[in-house]
């Protein structure tokens, strides 16, 4: 799962602290997120994009290349 | 309270339990550091509880969770495996013919050792959970730096 949240950070001039804050997580699960280390619950996700006011499709590009939690 | 608060609260219990460990010996009253082991970590859940800045969220509780999936994973095999023998052991399974059950060859652990060898795998299981989670919270982002 790829998604452009680092984007959307600094079109929004946030640093990952003050969205891990918002949306109540840690900033490392942010980092780790963007990194494509940790692949978002669905219930995040649409935590991540309401913040941003969009849709979930413009921040998370699915990729089925990308390995799935049944998978690990 | 602050999470460095409540980390002082966790050595200083940790180190009340120790002390306790120690007059425990000394008195000769297990009972003493069981009930004093239950309250010290009744303390420790009911602090946690106050602290306002540790965050638990879903990538922690995942690491969490695929650390004690594998962790009875690999445990309850080897555990199992042991005990089997053990049992084995114990039970003293007559062997026929005759000559046989007596040339049989001694035990090779008394009962009391197996237990033993028993409770060490259990304390030995909270470092394969600790090996398991920072193996977890490696593959889960936890290790990595950014420029922020």
């Amino acid at each position: 799962m790829k998604n452009k949240i680092k984007v959307f950070r600094a079109m929004h001039d946030l640093t990952q602290e003050h969205l891990a804050q918002s949306i109540g997580v840690n900033r490392q699960t942010i980092l780790a997120i963007e990194k494509e280390k940790y692949i978002p619950s669905l219930d995040l996700a649409f935590k991540i994009s309401r913040y941003f006011k969009v849709n979930i499709e413009e921040v998370f590009i699915f990729d089925e290349k990308t390995p799935t939690i049944m998978d690990s | 309270m602050k999470k460095n608060t409540f980390y002082l609260i966790f050595g200083c219990i940790a180190l009340a339990l120790l002390s306790i460990f120690w007059y425990s010996i000394e008195l000769h009253t297990p009972p003493l550091i069981e009930i004093a082991f239950v309250v010290g970590i009744v303390l420790v859940y009911l602090a946690k509880r106050k602290v306002t800045d540790l965050i638990h969220d879903e990538r922690d509780m995942k690491i969490t969770e695929q650390a004690t999936i594998r962790t009875m994973q690999v445990f309850w095999v080897v555990f199992c495996a042991f005990s089997i023998g053990a049992v084995m052991e114990i039970l003293h399974i007559p062997e026929f013919p005759r000559e046989a059950f007596l040339m049989r060859s001694p035990v090779l652990l008394p009962p009391r050792m197996m237990g033993y060898i028993q409770l060490a795998l259990l304390c030995l299981m909270i470092f394969l959970y600790v090996g398991f989670r920072i193996y977890y919270a490696k593959k889960y982002g936890d290790f990595e730096t950014d420029e922020e």
